[in-house]
């Protein structure tokens, strides 16, 4: 093992290697700065051309692009309100919130910062803790997945904003457009009407795209903001972070950074959903809940943080046992077998060194994304400078443009002109748009698993109770919710705002 | 000043103008002279999406021309198949297909495609399925999961992928030939199933090889039989399910196919190009390191074969 572990590190101490991992990092962050491309995209149209490069050149370069994606996302999440990539939607909400007050360079900073931190945990956490942690993992059926859906539903009521009931109503309708396609177990048409493109669902990173991107354009068309930034003499990108500001999200850093690692081991779940888990435990914990929205430092790192420790933590089911997490992590068991090596229980023993080197990358690529990070975050902020009529229009010729270019198809176009169409409604309604995605991600997600557990039990329910984690779950599950109502109805009548906290 | 403003004008409407003209006659030009998509119908990372990441990469130099691949997942292979149904049969838009898009669905669904929009260019790869047990399943045999099913009727859970998926497929043929009833929880695809197999929450899987085998080397799976006509050479222990008493014959393919109305010539250039692929060094290297099982057929013969699966499975 340990002269696998030397050979690995020395391997990935060479030329080819770092310079295929570095290059990748670079490539990831501006791809996942551009909205429109992912990862997923990106990993899926070079896996080829790594089949014919050494497995540490090709899956290293891989590896960088995924990291550098997850991080570029928040770039513009701060600077434009347009995540880059679904995992940074969260990061939007108090990135741009803070960009707006003339404070972009402290939340671009902490983003980084945050990113880096949470990144470099779960690497940890992959090297030292893997094979235990995936063999809990194993144990998590549909009844566990069941359950930490609800939960996480029912985080969506703390990032309602001020009214629970407009929360509830953005849930529900986001719901129903998460319904539609093909149901997963049966194929049953739902809500199709003979559109063959809806087949597939509504995507969501065109809906992402208008919901964020193109309703802020049109709001701004309607509404041009008091401060524009790019205003002479306006400080335009603010103070930089201070050391205290960043001793002060410490805990939340830690607490975010588990959560993104967990959710990211397990199987199916990804970046795009513990951005908002974390975001939404590190509100519930916070000091100052009511600054969530409008400019809340913690809440960047928390979104941040989680989001990046999942991109390790997927590669543990992955190297583990060959399953994929997500979409890139089965594009890299696909880059991993290309190259005779398969993921699974034979792989240390088999393939030591290569996986050491891919660890040994991991960890440098951390290192490098901080200065990477720093460069991008200069170059993207001149963005701040341009005079915003003109940003604005730029921003809607790249979203419809970014659109496109995911599948050529201008089915994902439309997706996106009606995603702004809502934005702007729910927006001048006030209803909150959070919920509004959590819940397109996840109430599919948890209709699916309960039908699965109830297929696991031959239709018994108690089956969420008596398989151990799951009941356990779900004990704390009921246990967490009762106190949140407690805490409501026991507020002092005068305050008691329809809110959370 | 102007003159040449006005030149460079005309200069520019000239050779607008003699690109479009250009545009029209190319496809009377030698086929293919423009890149060729093949479609996908599933998300990245499945057999079928690294199968044709492989073919992709391998097929330029047999074609002429780049081949590249479209990803149009959704509706377990639905969208991707509409999509090619609908588009220009002009040869330059293909679609990957497997047995439930191409065979058993347009049966059995209202889609909106039928199964004859299409027509087949050359399988790629054909490979059986291994009935695989968890390591803590009280059954290590045909003989005993049959009995074990007879004992204790809808209690037995297996891992099943979508309905009229592979897995379920093969699953709905056991049944039917030993006569028993057992209960398929549906995980949406093969990643799921096997993760839910290995962590012991269902009893049984059946899976391509590529995607077992490690875990029956390190024994974390039980092979139960394997659903073809002979035994499995890189398998060889594992006895066929017919041996063991069910008879049950089924296999995944993986292969081309074009729009109905492709022209015959292009079929045939087509046609030529995977004749080529499937003896091409570099492609057989990489079709293995991925263990799936390299079984070209050509037109003709998958055509052939297309139509037994179909008439097989309205028995």
């Amino acid at each position: 093992m340990s002269a696998d572990l030397i050979t690995g590190i020395l391997e990935a101490l060479s030329l080819w290697p770092l310079a295929a991992a570095l290059g990748g990092l670079v490539m990831g962050v501006i791809v996942g700065a551009i909205p429109g491309l992912t990862a997923s995209i990106t990993v899926a149209i070079l896996l080829p051309f790594t089949f014919f490069m050494p497995p540490t050149v090709g899956i290293g370069f891989l590896l960088g692009i995924y990291k550098g994606a997850v991080y570029g996302g928040s770039i513009p999440a701060i600077l434009l309100n347009t995540p880059g990539t679904p995992a940074a939607a969260a990061t939007s909400l108090d990135g741009y919130a803070l960009t707006r007050k003339g404070q972009a360079r402290r939340a671009l900073q902490l983003s980084l910062y945050a990113s880096v931190f949470g990144d470099l945990f779960a690497t940890m956490v992959l090297i030292g803790v893997a094979a235990p942690l995936a063999a809990v993992a194993l144990k998590f059926s549909a009844p566990e997945y069941a359950v930490l859906f609800l939960a996480s539903l029912v985080l969506i009521a703390t990032v309602s904003g001020k009214d629970l009931t407009k929360g509830i109503l953005s849930a529900g309708a986001g719901a129903l457009i998460g319904c539609i396609g093909l149901d997963a177990m049966t194929s049953t048409q739902r809500f199709i009407f003979d559109v063959p493109e809806l087949l597939g669902g509504v995507p969501l990173v065109p809906l992402i795209i208008g919901m964020f991107a193109l309703s802020e354009v049109l709001i701004q068309v309607a509404r041009p903001p008091a401060l524009d930034l790019s205003a002479a003499g306006v400080q335009t990108t603010g103070p930089s972070l201070s050391r205290s500001d960043f001793m002060k999200q410490i805990k939340n850093l830690f607490r975010s950074t588990s959560i993104g690692t967990f959710i990211g081991a397990l199987p199916g779940l990804g970046a795009e959903i513990a951005c908002w888990v974390a975001y939404g435990i590190s509100r519930q914990r916070s000091k100052t809940p009511d600054e969530f929205g409008s400019g809340s430092l913690e809440g960047v790192a928390a979104a941040e943080s989680g989001a990046n420790a999942t991109v390790p933590a997927t590669l543990i089911p992955m190297l583990i046992f060959g399953i994929p997490g997500d979409v890139v992590t089965a594009v890299l068991i696909g880059a991993f077998i290309a190259q005779g090596i398969t993921p699974g229980p034979l792989l240390f023993s088999a393939h030591g060194s290569v996986i050491y080197a891919l660890f040994a990358l991991l960890v440098l690529t951390n290192v490098a994304l901080i200065f990477v990070g720093k460069v991008a975050i200069r170059s993207f902020s001149l963005v701040i400078r341009i005079p915003n009529a003109l940003l604005m229009s730029c921003i809607l010729v790249v979203s419809l443009a970014a659109a496109y270019s995911i599948n050529s198809d201008p089915y994902d176009v439309v997706v996106m002109v009606m995603g702004g169409i809502a934005g702007i409604l729910m927006r001048g309604a006030s209803i909150p748009i959070p919920p509004f995605i959590i819940a397109v991600l996840l109430a599919p997600q948890l209709e699916l698993t309960v039908r699965q557990s109830l297929a696991l039990s031959d239709g018994d329910p108690s089956i969420f109770l008596t398989r151990p984690i799951s009941g356990s779950l779900l004990v704390l599950f009921v246990a967490f919710f009762t106190y949140i109502i407690w805490k409501f109805l026991s507020a002092p009548k005068a305050s008691r705002v329809v809110s959370n906290d | 000043m102007k003159t040449i403003l006005k030149s460079a004008r005309v200069l520019c409407t000239a050779t607008f103008l003699a690109g479009m003209a250009c545009a029209g006659p190319a496809m009377a030009e030698s086929f293919p002279n423009q890149p060729v998509r093949l479609v996908i119908p599933y998300p990245p990372g499945g057999a079928l999406s690294i199968t044709g990441a492989i073919i992709t990469a391998a097929a330029e130099p047999h074609l002429g021309q780049p081949m590249i691949s479209l990803i149009r997942a959704g509706g377990g292979g639905a969208v991707g198949a509409t999509f090619v149904a609908n588009s220009k049969p002009d040869g330059y838009t293909l679609l990957l297909g497997d047995p439930s898009i191409n065979v058993i669905r347009p049966v059995v669904e209202k889609l909106p495609y039928k199964a004859s929009d299409f027509v087949p260019i050359a399988r790629i790869t054909h490979s059986p399925f291994v009935f695989v047990a968890s390591r803590d399943a009280p059954f290590s045999t045909v003989k005993e999961m049959v009995d074990y099913a007879k004992k204790n009727p809808g209690k037995l859970a297996y891992s099943s992928d979508n309905v009229n998926g592979w897995t379920y497929t093969a699953f709905e043929l056991f049944k039917k030939q030993a006569g028993v009833k057992m209960r398929g929880v549906e995980f949406g695809g093969g990643g799921p199933a096997v993760t839910n197999v290995l962590g012991g929450n269902t009893m049984a899987y059946a899976g391509v090889p590529s995607v077992v085998k490690d875990h029956l080397t390190s024994g974390a799976l039980k092979a139960i039989c394997i659903s073809d006509k002979e035994r499995y050479k890189p398998l060889p222990d594992i006895p066929t399910c017919a041996e063991e008493g069910v008879d049950v014959q089924w296999g995944a393919w993986i292969g081309i196919l074009a729009p109905k109305d492709t022209p015959a010539d292009r079929l045939e250039k087509l046609g030529q190009t995977f004749a080529a692929l499937a003896k091409d060094e570099g492609f057989r290297t990489l079709i293995g390191r991925i263990n799936a099982d390299l079984a070209y057929l050509d037109a003709k013969a998958f055509e052939a074969s297309l139509k037994a699966d179909s008439d097989s499975l309205r028995r």
